[in-house]
């Protein structure tokens, strides 16, 4: 009977990850056919950039929004990660899937460096050593011969799947789509996790957290680490597509500023915040190009107004939305059940 | 829902539809539209196209142009030059005024086989690229590094001390004119360091120069820092005995307004000089100044208006049908007019040629720069032509 109720428990804990898995995989089955469905290739282009900035912007989440560290120095770990994989590719000729984790290396260990301070600065504080770091990284490289200084690195190779070269942007989107589905599950299974909880102890109360056994250094830290990983995955998925090239003008406080815009409009601190910012962000961005006059402006203005009058962003209405509703089914239901308690009574 | 959605792809249809118009030549134009002089470089482009138009546009086809600003950054730049190609099917690229934004570029209209005429940029690495789809108007680092050199080694002396902007083209200019010192007169730089982005205070490099005591001293970047390090070169007491020399923004009009005197005496390399003495480059001077309110007319201005009359006559040429289907071809036979240029004389400081190898000794359109000096300085600022020297096609090759 035992060994039978373990096997239930094994079948179910089964089907209870396969269920997890599922909308993930139809997400990559409803994805997959996307480049075959727009118009031409400009918009395959704008999918892969889309993918990439969703990639950013859900890392940029996990440290600001799950664990409350106001970091503005996001920019410089992409940059570090586009360009170890520059290097990697241009000056050694190593191949992708190397240049790759060293570019998530490379940023995850300056991560480690820039979450050092966290331990001492919160807020403003954090936010200005955090810039002073990203500017730091953007003179380097433009000082830097190595790096390219201000010509930049060009002639990244694509990358390579057993021979076959991803030159095109729709046989690139086979590499991007799949890597930021995966990237979006981590931050998902990350934020119900043990460690995802700790976050959100550290962002609403460091001190409690500490008092309840939290070790609000190494969260801080491991927050940071995270974060920079997806900035360097990112960063290497932009180097290697076309046409291979990166320049520190690609990593200013400008697109500092973008990314952060898409983390707040879709909701700091929800799942889904960073992607549904980097698809409405970038989206705009490429509708308001004509316009390039005032997008600057009209950036600054959605931030202060989703800041002032939609603090939780759009992630946060959709939250509400589905929040109300299964409050309202609930209520519903319970007085379905008293009504049905007292007809019985009767 | 279905009907919905059946009525958005209808809309998105027409709304595609709509924006690209058979019979009219589409031209897309991505550039640094930022400063005051951006916008009017872009502003005036546009003007000469919409007066193609209504002169009767080009073997009666009218010119629509699609201008973009890709703000000096490489990713802005490809994704105006991606959206050209694949959304609005153009069929020639302009641009950029950036050599980094220019160089991804053409990595971009190499893949979608889109002909590509470059207005400002100058790096050298631009056309040793070898695509057969790209034309330089402005002249290429190689000549103006090349000329510099020669004037400072010949007439100045070799002691010099090189300071540099982080922009890729002063970055380019500058070492050139090193590795030429160096490898034609076996001369080291007595003192080289590149600035900072942005930095405002170059006094502590001018403090080490001026007690190197050296011949010449150069500076190359954008029309601003130029105009400052003029300025705090004679503030830390470097003596006007040893002469300035500057990189080819040293043309834009706000440096003699800027610098006032300290402009007097330096001298630069360009494509077009506001001294010209031709009827054309004057005609041309007074309808800048008049329809864009400029002071002085630098060689961005004529770059960008030679670019224009180039594009007329290769469009002139081209035999084309500007039916969707023969996009590619028409594409090809507007690459092949280009290229088909010759000898074209009109603002440039020397004629501008194209041919139809892929090879910066074909691509690189004009190899005249001409050096100028600045005789006074201030609002009504006087310039001097020194030369004006054909460089060899292989020159720095």
């Amino acid at each position: 009977m035992r060994k039978l109720a373990g096997a239930a428990a094994q079948l179910f804990g089964q089907s209870k990850s396969t269920s997890r898995l599922l909308p993930w995989i139809l997400a990559f089955l409803i994805l997959l056919p996307l480049p075959q469905l727009t118009a031409n290739n400009y918009q395959i282009y704008l999918l892969n950039f889309i993918c990439i900035m969703i990639i950013l912007a859900t890392g940029l989440n996990i440290v600001k929004g799950f664990c409350g560290q106001v970091t503005v120095g996001h920019v410089a770990l992409y940059a570090i990660g586009a360009y170890t994989s520059a290097v990697l590719s241009v000056n050694f000729g190593m191949p992708f899937w190397i240049c790759l984790p060293a570019a998530v290396l490379a940023a995850a260990s300056a991560g480690l460096l820039v979450g050092i301070p966290s331990f001492r600065l919160e807020g403003a504080y954090l936010a200005l050593a955090t810039l002073a770091f990203a500017q730091a990284v953007e003179v380097f490289i433009r000082v830097t011969n190595y790096l390219g200084s201000a010509s930049g690195i060009g002639g990244i190779r694509p990358p390579s799947i057993f021979g076959y070269t991803l030159r095109n942007y729709d046989d690139y989107y086979l590499l991007v789509m799949p890597v930021m589905l995966v990237a979006v599950y981590a931050s998902y299974a990350l934020l119900r996790s043990a460690t995802g909880r700790a976050f959100m102890a550290v962002r609403e109360d460091p001190l409690t957290a500490a008092a309840t056994g939290i070790n609000v250094k190494r969260y801080k830290l491991i927050a940071f680490v995270i974060s920079a990983i997806y900035a360097g995955v990112a960063g290497s998925l932009y180097a290697h597509m076309l046409p291979g090239y990166v320049h520190p003008n690609n990593f200013t406080v400008i697109e500092m500023v973008t990314v952060l815009l898409m983390v707040v409009l879709g909701g700091i601190g929800n799942i889904w915040g960073g992607v549904i910012g980097a698809i409405i962000v970038t989206i705009i961005a490429d509708l308001t190009r004509d316009f390039y006059f005032y997008q600057l402006l009209a950036f600054g203005l959605v931030i202060v107004g989703t800041v002032l009058f939609m603090p939780k962003g759009i992630g946060g209405i959709i939250d509400r939305y589905f929040a109300t509703r299964r409050f309202v089914a609930a209520r519903e239901a319970t007085a379905e059940r008293k009504r049905t308690e007292v007809e019985e009574t009767e | 829902m279905k009907k919905t959605t059946v009525g958005l792809v209808a809309l998105a249809a027409a709304l595609a539809a709509a924006g690209v118009q058979a019979g009219e030549i589409r031209i897309g134009a991505t550039m640094r539209m930022i400063s005051e002089n951006g916008q009017k470089y872009g502003q005036m482009m546009q003007d000469e196209f919409d007066a193609i138009n209504a002169a009767g546009g080009i073997n009666g086809h009218t010119i629509s142009l699609s201008l973009l600003n890709d703000e000096c950054k490489s990713d802005k730049g490809v994704a105006n030059a991606n959206k050209f190609a694949y959304q609005e099917n153009v069929h020639l690229i302009i641009g950029s005024t950036c050599s980094s934004v220019t160089l991804p570029i053409v990595d971009v209209t190499a893949q979608a086989e889109v002909p590509q005429i470059i207005p400002h940029s100058t790096n050298d690495q631009i056309t040793r690229k070898n695509s057969a789809w790209v034309f330089r108007v402005p002249i290429s680092a190689r000549y103006y590094k090349g000329v510099v050199a020669k004037y400072l080694a010949d007439n100045v002396g070799t002691r010099i001390a090189y300071v540099y902007a982080s922009d890729a083209a002063a970055q380019s200019e500058t070492q050139g004119i090193i590795g030429q010192m160096r490898d034609i007169y076996g001369v080291e730089p007595i003192y080289e360091a590149q600035t900072q982005e942005k930095e405002i205070d170059f006094r502590s490099h001018l403090l080490k120069i001026r007690e190197l005591e050296p011949d010449a001293i150069y500076f190359g970047g954008l029309a601003e820092p130029i105009a400052r390090f003029l300025v705090q070169s004679y503030e830390v007491g470097i003596p006007a005995s040893v002469t300035r020399a500057a990189s080819s923004a040293a043309s834009n009009a706000p440096v003699p307004k800027l610098a006032g005197d300290a402009v007097k005496g330096v001298f630069f390399s360009a494509a077009y000089s506001d001294s010209d003495t031709r009827p054309i480059a004057q005609l041309f001077n007074s309808l800048v100044r008049e329809k864009y309110d400029i002071p002085s007319v630098d060689h961005d201005f004529s770059q960008a208006y030679d670019l224009v009359r180039i594009v007329e006559i290769a469009l002139g040429n081209a035999e084309l049908s500007l039916e969707d289907d023969d996009l590619a071809a028409d594409r090809t036979a507007i690459r092949d007019a280009i290229a088909n240029v010759q000898g074209y004389e009109g603002l440039s400081s020397g004629p501008i040629s194209f041919c139809a190898d892929p090879t910066p000794q074909c691509r690189d359109g004009n190899r005249t720069p001409v050096l100028i000096q600045y005789t006074k300085g201030g609002e009504d600022f006087e310039v001097g032509i020194l030369d004006r020297v054909t460089m060899p096609i292989d020159f720095g090759l």
